[in-house]
Order: C-alpha cells, then structure tokens, then sequence
C-alpha cells in the first residue's frame, strides 16, 4: 500500500493553568488562536478533525464533544471527524489518527486538537474522575489514583536500582526550568531549586508535590498535511517519520514489573524502525513526565541511559542543554502542567517551535533535525511514540 | 507490532500452574461501620454486586463467607484477575471458581496522604498496596489496613480480609498479619 508522507505545519497552544474557563470558552480560544497563528489556513481547507478529551463527560458532563468542539472553532469538517479517548495519551491519539487519515489518502488538511478542563469547584469530584482512568471496580475502591501507584514504581526503581529522591527532584527542577522560558506553562512565573522541591510536602510516599504533575485547564492544536500540501502553509515541516504503540494490561494486578515498561520498549522499536533512526539520533523529546519517575524510567526504556541508571542520567544533567539529548524543553508536564488531552498536542506544537526555532534561548535546542514525543497512559499500560525529522529551508 | 513478536498470554504472571486452594482465611472481622454516604452510581467505584447485575455475582457471595475467590480457565490452566466471564487466551466461556491463598506479602506499597477521591477524603492517609499472594502467582493490589504507611516495609506479611461497605455490599482489602 503507498503511504503519503505527513507534515505538521503549524500549531499552538492555549495559555496552561488554573483557567477561569469553561471546556467550550476553551476550544474557542484554541480556536481563535490557531487561526491567528496561521492566517494561511482557511476553515474551508480543513477536512478533518480529530478531538483529543480523555474525561469531558466527567470534568464538563459533555458528550460527542468533537462536533461539540468544531463548532466552538468554527469548523465544519467534512471527511472525518471524531474524538479520540486515551486517558491520559487522548492528545497523541488525535495526531496519530490524523496522521492514518493523510497517509491513507481519506484526509488531506486534518486538525488535532486536545482540550481539557480539570479544575472543578469540588477537587474531590475530579480526582474521582482521574481515577476512573485505572480500574475503577477492581483497583478504583481501593483508593487507585495515578500518584500512588507511580509512588509504587518510584519505590521499586528505588530498591532495585539506588535511585534518589534528589536524583528526582533533579527532573523536576529541570522540567520546571524550562518552564520559566514558556509563557504558556502552568508554572512560567514558580521557581523551584531541588532544595526547594525536596522539601515540598509529601503527596504519596516517596513522592512530592514537586514530583507530580497538576491538574490543568488547557487546550492545543496542530495542523497536518498531505506532503504536497505543506508548502502552502509554512516552509519548515516537521514531518512525521514514524510512529508506535503498545498496550500490555490495565487491572494493576496484571502490570508485572513496575520498574520495566516492556511495552514502552515494543511502542519505541516499532516508531524507531519505521523512522528508520536509532535512539541516538534523536536531538530532543518531549517524554511523558507525568511523575519524576516516569521521565527516569523513559531515558531507560529508550536506551539513553542504561538499565537502572536513569536517575544518575538525570542527575548528570544528560536529558538538559548540553547533555546526551534535551528532554521536555517545553517544561514537561510537571512545568506545564498536565490537561489530559492537551498535552500531547502541545508536545507536537513545541516540536514545530523548535524546529522553526522559535523558542527563547534557555529551552532552544541547537539545530535539531530528529524529535520524539512520548505518553504514556494510566498506569504506563499504553505507550505511544512519534518521531519528526525537520524538513524545509535549513 | 507483527503478530510474532506479541506475547501470546496476555502476562506472564499468570503462567504457572494453579496451586491447590489454601483454606479460608480467618474470619472477616466486625463489619466496618457505616461511613460512606450514598452515592450516585456513577459517583460510586464499589461494583453492583448482585446476579441482576453481574454474572460474577459468586465472587461477591463468596466475600460475605470470608472468602476471597476468583476464576481459572481449566483448559489454559491459567489464573485469572479480576474474575472474568471469558478466558482472554482461548475466549472460552466456562470458567471455573477458585478460592485464592489468603496470605502474601507486600510487593511495594506507597500512600495516599491527599488528592483522595470523592467518598474516600474521610479515610485520608490510608495505605495502598500491591501483594503477592502466597501459593498462587498472583500480584493482588489493595487498600493495607492495620499499620500506618510510615510502619510498612516491603516483604510485610499481610493477609485478605472482607468487609461490609455498609449498604449490603462487600468488598475485599489487606490486613497487615500481627
């Protein structure tokens, strides 16, 4: 079957935070801001569109949310439209169907957008949402939300392999770094130094508040292409090379090792061979941080760092500026903070900034050619891998 | 992902032959106190328990009795968790009931000290866990009652209890063993 190379031509995020907005004055403000940062784009051309939402039926009591939200942007798309629901990977899911639908020839202008609102009056209620995502009659009575449960693999990384609560913080600290150099970060304006963050209180032993992404209001949109397509709507795609998913269980009984996530291994294999690169090659990634560890135990499975050694790779500053390769320069998760479906598009639109060199100095990687953006979901029971080589006027 | 290279059982845990059932544990303890408020359904993570609702109805009569159960495929010999209606390996439908060993030890526990969810702030910290059965290759996670998170260490003995939720539904957890 011919495949038709995929560009992402452009995209851009909503403001992350505590937003003092519905989940609909979101989309249109998702909406009002990708057409303003593309004014090439016509609503006309996009005959496409593919909704990231992991819980609006739980944060918004709203469902059938992709017409609901091409409405809030003013779209009317005409070949494909649907949302698509992977918890906390809802955001890559969109970009990877959008992604199938070119490739494939059904689509040629898609628009992936995730939107998420998380904020409630009553916290309560929306962490009784966060844990519908395990599963909620089995794991869910028991008190299952994601912090214990990556509390229990931060336990077991620590035992197996001497990892450190400052070797975590230093994660952190980095994430939350980069995120003074993003406006849009959940965390822009907060500084955390690893003393700072070592003494934040304890959310789920050995976990800190600092090692826990938030619950975020945001919204996020990219916009991809058929390859003849591209030019007309910027001179430097990041086109999509290769892509790769896994799923391997979801009651927490059934999750084996804590500290090996088998399945991130296949999802980095399959997007890595079709990529036709090596781990090495990749200049920067965008890793779902959504606990310190998590980001640890990613430099493991994608064999930047070697078994059990993510935390001294952390450490010695390898995923920072000047290291091995440059993790979460958008500020991670942590920094950003974490709207379900938001984020796995704001990855994708850092990776367009970069590539268009259009972030500030202390988050910009020097000329980077290979990206690779990564989620998780639950409880690190689904990865999902993409993987972008610059193109265009370098 | 070709077909090849996807493990064909769905975990490798469960591999192992299924161990003769262990005795009932001791006795549930008094039921707990009713605490939890009605709640809304969807508002609710305890299962509807009853054979109007559930085909696994068994597994919830087995816990009043003390007794923490679950489902074996006899023809994949596999042990499976959470008690299915099918086998994921051979999707066949005749699965047999089996009483799980009511001891193990904690594999790795952590706490929930804030951030509960609805219904559940009133028992913040509480202590959470994942156990290894003893005698069956079952990894089990489950709220530890007993011991405060802070007096925990991997390897503690523990042991399955039930309880009443207090609306006449059970449901099971983890006692630290004295």
């Amino acid at each position: 079957m011919n495949v038709r190379d995929v560009a992402l031509v452009g995209g851009t995020t909503t403001k992350f935070g505590i937003r003092p907005s519905t989940w609909a004055e979101l989309a249109q403000e998702i909406g009002a801001a990708l057409f303003r940062e593309m004014p090439e784009l016509r609503t006309e051309d996009v005959d496409s569109f593919f909704l990231g939402a992991a819980e609006p039926e739980r944060f918004a009591f709203q469902s059938h949310v992709a017409p609901f939200a091409a409405e809030q942007m003013g779209l009317r798309p005409h070949r494909i439209i649907q949302r698509t629901e992977l918890a906390c990977a809802s955001g890559q899911s969109a970009i990877r169907s959008a992604y199938a639908a070119i490739a494939s020839g059904l689509s040629d202008v898609a628009v992936a957008v995730g939107v998420e609102k998380m904020n409630l009056p009553s916290m309560a209620e929306a962490n009784a949402s966060m844990a519908c995502v395990m599963d909620r009659a089995w794991d869910g009575p028991h008190g299952a939300t994601a912090p214990p449960f990556f509390a229990m693999v931060a336990q077991r990384h620590q035992l197996e392999y001497g990892t450190t609560d400052e070797q975590m913080a230093a994660v952190s600290e980095k994430n939350h770094r980069f995120a003074n150099s993003n406006p849009e970060a959940q965390f822009y304006e907060k500084k955390f130094s690893r003393d700072k963050l070592l003494r934040l209180p304890i959310v789920a032993p050995p976990l800190r508040l600092g090692d826990c992404s938030s619950m975020t209001d945001g919204a996020a949109a990219v916009v991809l292409v058929a390859a003849d397509l591209a030019r007309r709507y910027t001179d430097r795609p990041a086109w999509v090379r290769g892509t790769g998913q896994y799923s391997n269980f979801h009651n927490l009984a059934n999750a084996g090792s804590l500290t090996e996530w088998t399945g991130l291994r296949h999802a980095a294999r399959e997007a890595f061979d079709r990529a036709g690169i090596g781990a090495d090659q990749v200049d920067f990634a965008e890793v779902h941080d959504c606990f310190t560890i998590s980001e640890i135990i990613e430099y493991e499975m994608f064999g930047w760092a070697a078994p059990g050694k993510g935390g001294q790779f952390a450490a010695d500053g390898q995923g920072d500026l000047g290291g091995k390769l440059v993790v979460n320069p958008r500020g991670g998760l942590l920094g950003c903070g974490h709207p379900l479906g938001a984020t796995g598009v704001a990855q994708a639109v850092e990776v367009h900034r970069q590539f268009t060199a259009a972030t500030p100095a202390a988050r910009a990687v020097p000329d980077p050619e290979w990206a690779l953006v990564h989620n998780l979901s639950g409880s690190a029971n689904v990865h999902s891998v993409m993987i972008y080589q610059r193109g265009g006027a370098a | 992902m070709s077909a090849e290279t996807r493990p064909r059982r769905p975990v490798s845990n469960l591999a192992t032959p299924l161990p003769e059932p262990t005795p009932a544990p001791t006795p549930a303890p008094p039921p707990t106190p009713l605490t939890r408020e009605k709640r809304p359904f969807l508002l609710d993570f305890f299962p509807l328990e009853t054979a109007d609702q559930t085909r696994l109805s068994r597994f919830f009569e087995r816990l009043k009795e003390g007794v923490v159960s679950t489902t074996r495929c006899p023809k994949d010999d596999l042990l499976l968790w959470p008690p299915r209606t099918a086998c994921p390996l051979c999707h066949g439908e005749t699965l047999e009931w089996v009483d799980l060993p009511g001891r193990g030890h904690l594999y790795a526990f952590s706490a929930v000290l804030g951030g509960a969810p609805l219904g559940m702030e009133s028992e913040v910290p509480f202590a959470v866990g994942l156990v290894d059965l003893e005698g069956a290759p079952l990894r089990l996670f489950g709220r530890i009652e007993g011991r405060p998170w802070n007096e925990l260490h991997i390897g503690q003995p523990v042991r399955l209890e039930s309880y009443d939720i207090g609306d006449g539904r059970w449901f099971y957890r983890f006692r630290t063993e004295v």
